[in-house]
Order: structure tokens, then sequence, then C-alpha cells
């Protein structure tokens, strides 16, 4: 399709336009961060801070082990991606290429999960972890997001798409069911797997409610845990949200800007329909 | 569709899931809805059993309910305006970013209208209170150069909800958007071309090819988001906590607030309509969409 | 029998045995406290505090450490939003820990839930609280462990507009009005006075029909629709109605209105000094002052709340653990608490230690704590809390009328019921 040079300017004015709608909020909140409180709060704001800091983010390490949040928050997400990525293919497989009774009442109640409010499953969930006695363990905190209706549809369409005869022609060979699973099916799978890894990353990094209940200590806290001690109703420190949002939406900025390639041709190669 | 030299097998690579789902949701989901049939309190937590039995007279009281039955149409509307909204805005900005651009600049735009997606709700709030905010706020601050007042955004009964939906709309269209992204690139060049041929407009292209191509995930958008809106809370929950007067509760607020105040019973009773009207809605959409 | 007939009628026996194991059983009698060893403890104590006393408890307890060697206190900080979220679901799935910081309104509804322990008279002596503190963890006659802190309700203003406006701060109902009045008209507050109307109102109501000489509970049940409830609720809506209270304040938009000086005053705690000095930079702290809640007809009863200490009875470490929240009960912790968090002491006698003394904005709030009350601990208390909020949301909108509001809140007040 061939443009004229005029419509490609008036496309990119409209674009940027856009942007600027969309991510003025987040420039707004990304430069407060390096502002002093006084300057956040001030009336009418600054856009560009007029005395640069850092000293909100020293403070924020000072009151909230930061590094430690961190660092279980990735241990949550990356768990909680590792096995969605494994649940996801192995289930997606099941229901896309192999035939077994009651496949279709089962994948409908998977799906149907989606439309369950989370706060009525908390209470029953954590009973049941605390019976478990997994309470105050990163297993406790990662194995209900290990169940994921959204991975295994994702996966299930996409390997549907992929050619029965790669699956017979193994067969032929002699290989086992779980050999052709590991060995054909999952390296195909790469592009669905980049979008639903960071699909779950994004919902595993964003989680407050469980990991709250279900770490009593703060060793175990995530970030958004730890980062809530700090809010109140009134008095809320406003600069230090800012900068812990900064820090909360860093790492999935730089995952998207690495992934987005694949992420794209993941949700195309899925043929959602 | 491949036979599995034994049926079982299929069974094997779904089992392992399958256990974790009955233990970890079915379950607790099946205890809500028996939850849902007593007058279980937060008091009861320690004795479960200790509750008595009261049969639909927590459904009885849903509809007595003015907030809820507020909640209920509150909810209607939001999903009625945000849907199409949505939709619209993550179709626009993907044809736009189709459109011939070069690469660099449409990952860079492509990321920027994503952003707030990936964004938590906290810091979003952050900012949007400050672009409403009925004096100082960006937005009456603009209005003001064109001789507008404009009203207290979140404060007002009318303006609130369409606040809110503003809002949802801006923070979700970029998922829409990459979906359709995604099945742009997969529509034949060639039909486009032979339209051209033809004498096609570009308007006409649009509605001939582009919009009949992506049908299947405008339905799937559709389903995803309904399932989603339906179940909408974090946006009032952070911007207004429902008000004023209840003009921006959600039924998934109501339910959060009832389950706050200690009424699980009455909360469960509400969480399963809630489930069986979104499940009824997916099913109706999914059969229309395809029976076209 | 056939078969659809044999499976209803295991379904209706499962469900009959189902019915008869539920069902709750007739009133409990009234649970009686156990002593405590009082001599040495030992091992670990797991606490668990909410917001800035969370962060600040567990470098605070290290005192308590070293006076009891061989203890270890363990502190988990927690937000508020999900403080009582996790501390229900902590008793649900029997993870509690040996003594937690709640809500000054929580300790009916977690008590009857019968995870806590009550008070050891030997080692506490209720008569060295503040009789409004106490009353938050009485619940009909049982103590369920201690206050912690408290705080107390007062009246802010500008002064810097009072000189402008040349008025003195209100002592009445009657010059409440008039004070505002004349900040607006002469003092630059133009908006008037911050009267809260969504979230925590009623903490601003209830004391209104107090002072109007009502009760919101008599013998066991609620009175909201009495003559001097509906004073209460005439004089909360009359700052609407006659403009002096705004009610399009934006979700946290106070208390900047009040550096900003949109508005001039607004009743709250003491919490808010700290805000204001802080938020409001340099030299905003001449800018104003406390008083005492105005009177009404008969009094200036105003709101007690606060925090109190609990300990659980699955405490791994009981005797440890009542010894813990007794030592920060002891007038010179409380007193230090004070220096460390602005947590005002419980505890009348601390009052006296000479970290209080000092600051005449306090000696308000310890006046004021004289005369405070705090709303029965009954476990349906935040449900009904809601309903109020909502009622008064209603009010301040012009939407009702007091009488309206008085009957409305009575009767959703009589469904809900005391919850005991």
């Amino acid at each position: 399709m061939k443009r004229t040079r005029g419509q490609h300017v008036i496309t990119y004015v409209g674009l940027a336009a856009g942007l600027l709608l969309v991510i003025g909020p987040f420039l707004w909140a990304g430069l407060s961060s390096f502002k002093p409180e006084s300057e956040i709060r001030r009336d009418p704001p600054t856009l560009l801070p007029e005395t640069w800091t850092l000293g909100n983010y020293a403070e924020l390490l000072e009151r909230v082990h930061i590094g430690q949040a961190f660092m279980n928050s990735m241990i949550v997400a990356l768990a909680i991606v590792a096995g969605n990525l494994l649940f996801g293919s192995m289930v997606g497989y099941g229901f896309a290429k192999l035939q077994f009774r009651g496949k279709n009442v089962v994948f409908a109640l998977v799906l149907a999960q989606m439309a369950v409010p989370a706060i009525v499953l908390m209470m029953p969930q954590f009973v049941l972890i605390a019976k478990l006695g997994m309470v105050n363990t990163f297993l406790g905190i990662i194995l209900p997001g290990l169940i994921n209706p959204l991975g295994v549809f994702l996966m299930r369409q996409f390997i549907a798409d992929l050619p029965d005869e790669l699956i017979h022609a193994a067969r032929v060979d002699g290989a086992g069911e779980f050999r052709i699973f590991f060995r054909i099916i999952l390296p195909l799978c790469r592009p669905a797997m980049a979008t639903l890894g960071l699909i779950t990353f994004l919902g595993a990094w964003n989680n407050f409610l469980w990991p709250a209940v279900v770490a009593q200590s703060e060793d175990l806290y995530t970030l958004p845990v730890a980062l809530n001690i700090l809010n109140f109703a009134e008095g809320t420190h406003y600069n230090l949200l800012v900068a812990g949002s900064v820090i909360v939406i860093a790492p999935i900025l730089i995952l998207f800007v690495f992934l987005q390639r694949f992420f794209i041709q993941g949700i195309a190669t899925s043929g959602i329909k | 569709m491949i036979h599995a030299r034994r049926t079982g097998l299929g069974w094997v690579f779904v089992l392992p899931f399958l256990l974790m789902f009955v233990v970890f949701y079915l379950g607790p989901l099946l205890a809500g809805l028996g939850m849902s049939f007593t007058d279980f309190r937060s008091t009861d937590v320690a004795d479960v059993l200790g509750v008595d039995p009261v049969g639909v007279q927590n459904y009885i009281r849903l509809a007595q309910d003015e907030a809820m039955v507020k909640a209920a149409v509150n909810t209607l509307v939001f999903v009625v305006v945000c849907l199409p909204l949505t939709i619209g805005l993550g179709l626009a900005a993907a044809v736009a970013l189709n459109s011939g651009i070069g690469r660099l600049p449409a990952a860079f735009f492509r990321l920027g209208y994503y952003l707030p997606h990936i964004t938590s709700i906290i810091g979003i709030a952050v900012a949007w209170k400050f672009l409403l905010e009925p004096e100082a706020g960006l937005v009456n601050r603009l209005l003001e150069l064109i001789g507008v007042q404009g009203p207290a955004w979140l404060q007002d009964q009318r303006t609130a909800l369409p606040s809110i939906i503003a809002m949802t709309a801006w923070r979700g269209f970029g998922f829409d958007m990459v979906v359709f992204l995604a099945a742009l690139q997969g529509i034949p060049r060639e039909l486009y071309e032979a339209a051209e041929v033809d004498g096609a407009g570009r308007r006409q292209r649009f509605w001939s090819i582009t919009v009949p191509q992506l049908r299947p995930v405008i339905l799937f958008c559709t389903v995803y988001s309904t399932v989603g809106f339906l179940q909408f809370m974090e946006e009032p929950l952070v911007m207004t906590g429902g008000g004023p007067l209840n003009s921006t509760l959600s039924v998934s607020l109501a339910i959060w607030k009832q389950f706050g105040v200690g009424n699980y019973g009455y909360a469960g009773a509400a969480a399963t309509v809630l489930f069986t009207v979104i499940i009824a809605l997916a099913v109706l959409q999914l059969r229309i969409g395809r029976s076209r | 029998m056939n078969t659809t007939t044999r499976r209803s009628a295991a379904g209706l026996l499962a469900l009959a045995i189902l019915a008869a194991g539920c069902g709750r059983e007739a009133s409990k009698a009234p649970e009686q406290a156990k002593d405590v060893a009082t001599g040495k403890v030992a091992g670990e104590v797991t606490v668990w505090a909410i917001g800035e006393e969370g962060k600040a408890l567990g470098a605070f307890a290290k005192d308590f450490e070293s006076a009891n060697p061989g203890v270890k206190v363990n502190v988990t900080p927690m937000g508020w939003d999900v403080a009582h979220d996790k501390i229900t679901s902590a008793i649900a799935g029997s993870a509690t820990p040996d003594v937690s910081m709640i809500g000054s309104t929580w300790a009916g509804e977690l008590s009857k839930t019968g995870a806590l322990e009550p008070t050891p008279g030997n080692l506490i002596d209720k008569a060295a609280f503040f009789p409004g503190a106490w009353q938050t963890v009485d619940v009909n006659g049982t103590a369920y462990g201690v206050p912690w802190y408290v705080e107390t309700r007062v009246f802010y203003y500008r002064k810097d507009q009072a000189e402008k406006a040349g008025v003195e701060p209100p002592k009445t109902w009657a010059e409440w009005k008039t004070f505002v009045k004349a900040l607006q008209d002469r003092g630059g507050a133009k908006k008037g006075f911050n009267q809260g109307y969504t979230e925590g109102s009623w903490q601003e109501m209830v004391p209104l029909i107090w002072q109007a000489g009502g009760e919101i509970v008599k013998d066991g049940t609620y009175t909201f629709d009495t003559p001097e409830a509906i004073t209460g609720l005439k004089q909360y809506a009359s700052l609407f109605q006659e403009k002096l209270a705004p009610n399009d304040t934006p979700k946290g938009g106070f208390p900047q209105n009040f550096i900003k000086g949109e508005v001039g005053g607004f009743i709250s705690g003491p919490w808010m000094a700290g805000v204001l000095n802080n938020d409001g930079g340099a030299g905003f702290k001449d800018k104003f002052d406390v008083v005492p809640y105005p009177k009404g007809p008969v009094s200036g009863t105003s709101f007690v709340g606060g925090s109190d200490l609990v300990v659980f009875k699955k405490a791994q470490n009981r005797d440890a653990a009542w010894k813990f929240v007794q030592w920060l009960s002891e007038p010179k912790v409380q007193a230090k608490w004070y220096t460390t968090v602005k947590a005002l002491p419980a505890v009348q006698s601390a009052w006296q230690e000479p970290e209080l003394t000092a600051d005449p904005q306090l000696k308000v709030f310890g006046e004021q704590l004289k005369d405070a009350k705090t709303p029965p601990p009954y476990p349906t208390w935040e449900q009904l809390a809601k309903v109020m909020e909502g009622e008064l949301e209603k009010l301040a909108l012009g939407k009702s009328t007091p009488e309206q509001a008085a009957k409305a809140i009575q009767a959703q007040a009589d469904a809900i019921g005391t919850g005991l």
C-alpha cells in the first residue's frame, strides 16, 4: 500500500498527540519522583523538577526493604511465569491435540474461572494454604497463581494451529508422547510463550492482596505489599509513592521493550478465534 | 485432531493442572457458593460449620438492596460505553501504526500506548487525580482556556462515572491495540491491492476488508473485555471509593465492600449472581459472534 | 427404589446431615480470663503492627529484649488496607501471631470469632487507662486485649485567618457557625469548614449526638432516632445547608485545602498536626492551632479511637506475649512511644511524663481525652459505619433531611443488629 508523504505526516501528528495524552501522566509521575516532597504537592504543579533530588529514592530505601522486596517480587513472578508456561503448554497441548473424554466440559470449566471475583476465593484459598502448612512461604504465595485460564486458552489456540503432520511423523518415528511434546511442540511455542510470559509476569508483579495475606513476615513481602505499609488515609507520603511506582514500573517496561516483538508475533500466531 | 494411542494420555497432560485447579479454585468456588446460602460472617471464620442456613434469603436481599441495584446499573452502563470505546481506540491506534510508518517509531508508539495497561493502578490514580482536580487540574485548566468552567469531575454525580469510564478506556485500549496489530499483520496484502485496483477508497477498504478480516479478534476482545469490565473495581476504588452517592459503585466493588464489613454470605451471593451473568453474557456473545 | 429416587434420597440425607451439623449454638457464657505467669519469660514473640507503628515497633522493642534476656520480638509491619483481611484470614487458617495491633473498632468482631484471649486481670489494671479507651476492648463486660494508644478529635483552625477576621475560636455550637462565617467573610477561607461526608464521616457525626445528650446505644439496641440524635444530625447537616462546609471536596483534597486556606477549620485527630507541619512546609506550624470540641446542648464529648493490642488464644508464647503487651502499657514506655511515632498514650499517668507536658497543643488533646467516648465494640459495627457514611453523604448533598437520615440509619441498624 502506498501512502503519500502528507498522509504520513498526519498519521504521525495524530499518533504523537495521542502518545502525549497516554504517557503524559507517567512522564509527570516519573519526573515528580525527582522532586522534593514540598514541590510535588505544590499547586500549580510543576512539570520539570526545579530542584532535582534523589532524596525520595534514598528515603524509600531507608524506610522499606526495597532490595529484598524487589527480589521477592522477582522470585514470585518468575516462578509463576515458569509454572504457567509449563502448565499452559502442557494443558494447551492436551486440549488442542489429544482426544479424551470430557475434554470440552473441562475446558469450559477452566475458562469459566475467569468470571469469578477473586475476593470470594481468598478466604477458602487461605484456609487451604494454612492447612497445607504453607502460610508465610514462597510456595504459598506462588501456588494459586500457577493456575491461569488465560494461559491455557492462549496455548491451546496456538498449538491447535500447529500442523498435525509434525506429530504424526514423530509418532511414526516411534517417539513417545512426552518426547513429542518436549522436543517438537515446546520449541515451536516460543512466540506464544513470550506473550503468555509477559502477561503472567504483569499480573504476578502487580498482585497485591494475596501476597499481603499469605506473607506474614517482612522477609517475604513483595514490592506492592512493602510499599503499601507507607499508604495511609491521610498524610500519604506522595513522594515515596511516586518513587515506589517508578521502581515497580521500571522492570516491566524493560521487559516489554525487549519482548515486544515476540509478544506481538505471539498474539498474531496464536490465532485468537 | 489426533487420537492418542490411549485416550488416557490426554488426561496425563491435563491432570496435574486439573488437580490444582480443583483444589485451589473449584473447591473455594463451591465453598463460596455454599456460603451464599448461609448467614456466614467474618465472626464465624474460626468455626465454619457454626452458621445457620438461610436458604435464598441473601439472594432476595440483593434485589432489595438499593446500593446493589445501583451498582448493577452502573456496571451495565460502564460495560456498554467502555467496550466500544476501548475497542474503537485500540483499532484506530492499530490501523495508524500499521499504515506503513517506520518500524522504529511504530515500536516506540506501541510501547507508549501499551504502557498504561502494564502499570499498577496506584501510579495511575495519583496522576489522574491531579489531571481531574477541579481547580488546579490540567483538564479544567485547558477548558478554562476556551472559556468553559469544568465540573468537579469526580465529585459530581453526573461526571464521575464518565470520568472513570474515560480513565479505564485510556488504561485498557493498549491491549486491544496489540491484539489488533497482530491480526492486521496477518491480513494478506493482496486483498488490499486487489481492492485498490478495483478503485476502492481508503474508507471502503477499511470497512470491506479490514473489519471483516478482524472479526475473530474483535470477538475475542469483546468477550475478554466484557469478562474483565463486568468485574471492574480497582478504578472506582482508588478514584472515588464508589461515590458520590454510589454513582461509581460497581458490582465488584460492592461485593468487596460487603466482604470488608464481614458479610461473607451476602458477598458470596452477590458474587454468584455476577459470575452467572458474566458466563451467560460471554456465551451469548460467542454464539452471536460465531453465527454470523 | 429406582435410581432417581435413590439418588435424591441420598441427596436429601446428605443435606439433612449438613443442616444438623451446621447451626449456631445458643449464646455462649462470658469467657473467664486466665491468669498468666508473671515470672521470667523467654523465647520468641511474633507481633503484627500496622502502618507507621509497624515500621517503628521492631526497633522500639529492643528495649524489651534487653530487659528480658532470651526474648526475641519479631515484628511484622502491614498496611492499613490489608490489616483487617490479613487478621481474619489468619484466624480462619489458624495461623495467627502471638500479638497483634488492631483498629479500635475491631475488638468486638475479632473476639466473637473466639480467637482472642480475655485480658488477664493479674497483669493489667483497667483503671490505668482512659475509660473511653478501655471501652474499645470491653465486649459486654469481658476485656480482650488492651488499648495501646489513643487519638481523639479536636477542633483545628487557621490562626492567621481567625486573627484577620477578628474572631476567637468557638466554644459552643452556635459560635462554631459564626466563627466559620467570619472566616469565610473576612478571613479568606472561602469554602468555610471541612466537614467529612464520605469515608469516616460517622466519626464526626456521632460526637454531635453525644454532645446533644443522646446515646447511640441503649440497653443493647441502637437509638439513632431519638430527639437528641436528630439534634446532632441537624447540627451536622446545617453546616452544609448554610454553605459553611463544602460538599464537593475531591478524594484526597483534604488537608491540602486547609493548607491553601480554602477551608479554615476541621475536626480531626492528633496525627493531623504532624501531617500539617510536614505538608504545610516551614512556618505553617504557626498558622494553625487546636481547641477542644465546641460544646453542644449538653457536653463537648469527643470521639476516641486509636488502636488496641490483642493476644491470640493460639499464641505460641502466651506468657511472653502478655508481658510484652504489659510492657508497652507502662507509663514510661508509653511516653517514649509517643516520642517515637507521636501516638498518644492510652495510659493516663503517662501524660505526666515530661515528653508530653511540654507541648501546649498536646494539652488540648489530653484535656479532650477526659471527655471522649467510643462506639460500642459490636461485631457488626463496621457494617453500620458504612450505612451511616452512606446516609451522611445523602445529607451533605442535600438529598435527605436529618429526620429522614435518622430514620434510615435506625431502620438499617435494627436490621443489622449488634451481632453479639
